[in-house]
């Protein structure tokens, strides 16, 4: 736990002077904050808060993966984490430091997501709660991606197509029934379609964005099988 | 508190330790002598359990948590500052912030305390590795290279903290290209040469045995004789 704590304030502190962090960060809330108060609160036939779930349901899929990647991968390339192992920080020690820095963001995110929009106190919530759960998600397959990678190159390279196929495929899967049916298994789907309609039960989204999250648990034990945090 | 035994590691086709038997005592600065490739870095690599050796047993009296290491890729956090770069340790380790202060002063970096690493010199990212590795005052300590690149009135700062470690009961093994260094640091050293112990020993009693004891013993002598590098370096120039 105090391992934990210490990596956990070291992360805080350094996406604080990391400008490229903390646009990713920052991003995706401020777009939807202008979107939908000049455009769709403006507009009588876009819904008010049609760029907002939008938004979210990107940030949910990109934010948390792409910097909890960038991290892990920094810290290997740079091999800050072999002193970290070397001073008897466990795996899990770190992850839990780094992954939960990076989800507090994301919760205070996803509340503030919830702010600007136009929701009742039990849609809030519900909104809340999904864009935490699957930036939990998003955690753990960046942790994943980040211990495979050699470095923020590699991460990068990895996570952008990674990205790029989860938050494409629920838009496609629209206008392609074999994109309906990929899509339908990912958890960035499943935040688009509770986010989007509020009156969708959302037990089945839940388990489908935690079979999600199983399967990133396991990627991420297979990969750290094979590359280890020590390398 | 260390001790190798008949050490192999491969890399693919290439053997690169054979057969490294050395033993190091407590509160001993033991220097590890060689030319690069030689395979020094591979037996802190082992030492430090980041590599397995394809054969052979090795055994240290102290467990990671006591250890201190620094490497020649510092692994420092470039956005923080020295402070805060040796305070993530000092709450890894459970210990004051007063003790960070403390060794930064060590190593002649108070003044340089808020600094973000990104912006320190070379010398000054090895003193603040070097703040790192004795900050928890470990029972061992592994420097690699300790004092390449940096210049003789830093080096010399860095030679009297290691000196004083040992004083206060650490146990040293570093590696070193710098003869002058080994023999005024350590108590004991050992050759390497193509992944093979050829010569250790207390450095005068080497050099004795070798006739390379001149007004101040000559260590830089048999380590050209034992390891050839003189005759590479002519077929080099020729």
């Amino acid at each position: 736990m105090r391992s934990s704590k210490a990596i956990f304030f070291k992360q805080m502190k350094d996406v604080m002077k990391n400008r490229m962090v903390l646009i990713q960060f920052i991003l995706f809330p401020v777009m939807a904050f202008i979107m939908t108060e000049l455009v769709a609160k403006s507009s009588d036939e876009i819904p008010n808060n049609m760029f907002l779930t939008m938004f979210a349901a990107m940030f949910a899929g990109m934010g948390p993966l792409v910097t909890t990647a960038g991290a892990i991968a920094e810290d290997r390339e740079k091999k800050s984490l072999r002193f970290l192992v070397m001073a008897g920080v466990k795996p899990h020690e770190y992850l839990m430091g780094i992954g939960g820095f990076v989800l507090l963001v994301s919760s205070i995110v996803s509340v503030f997501f919830g702010l600007i929009g136009d929701f009742t106190a039990a849609e809030l919530l519900k909104f809340i709660l999904i864009l935490i759960f699957g930036s939990l998600t998003s955690i753990l397959l960046g942790a994943a991606i980040g211990i495979f990678s050699k470095n923020q190159q590699t991460a990068t390279a990895i996570s952008v197509p990674v990205f790029m196929i989860l938050s494409m495929c629920p838009l496609i899967a629209q206008f392609n029934e074999t994109a309906e049916k990929i899509a339908g298994i990912l958890y960035t789907q499943q935040i688009n379609a509770v986010v989007n309609d509020f009156s969708v039960s959302a037990v089945k989204p839940v388990l489908i964005i935690l079979a999600n999250l199983i399967v990133f648990v396991v990627l991420f034990i297979l990969a750290y099988k094979k590359k280890g945090l020590k390398g | 508190m260390i001790q190798m035994n008949n050490i192999v590691k491969r890399f693919g086709e290439q053997t690169v330790l054979s057969d490294v038997t050395l033993e190091v005592s407590e509160h001993e600065i033991f220097g590890l002598l060689g030319p690069s490739g030689a395979g020094k870095t591979t037996i802190i690599n082992i030492l430090t359990n980041k590599l397995d050796p394809d054969g052979g047993s090795h055994k240290i009296g102290a467990t990671p948590f006591e250890t201190g290491l620094m490497l020649d890729e510092d692994g420092l956090f470039v956005r923080l500052s020295c402070f805060e770069n040796l305070n993530v340790f000092a709450d890894i380790y459970g210990i004051s912030h007063d003790k960070s202060l403390e060794a930064l002063k060590n190593v002649g970096l108070e003044k340089a305390a808020k600094k973000a690493v990104s912006d320190l010199s070379k010398g000054m990212r090895q003193r603040l590795a070097l703040a790192r590795a004795i900050l928890h005052k470990p029972k061992i300590l592994f420097l690699d290279e300790p004092t390449s690149g940096l210049d003789p009135l830093t080096a010399r700062g860095i030679h009297r903290l290691i000196m004083g470690l040992r004083e206060s009961g650490a146990t040293v093994f570093l590696t070193t290209h710098n003869m002058e260094e080994a023999v005024k640091l350590c108590d004991r050293v050992a050759l390497l040469n193509k992944g093979k112990i050829v010569e250790q020993g207390v450095p005068l009693e080497i050099c004795e045995r070798h006739n390379a004891v001149k007004t101040v013993p000559d260590l830089e002598a048999v380590f050209i004789k034992m390891t050839g590098a003189d005759a590479k370096e002519l077929e080099e120039e020729g």
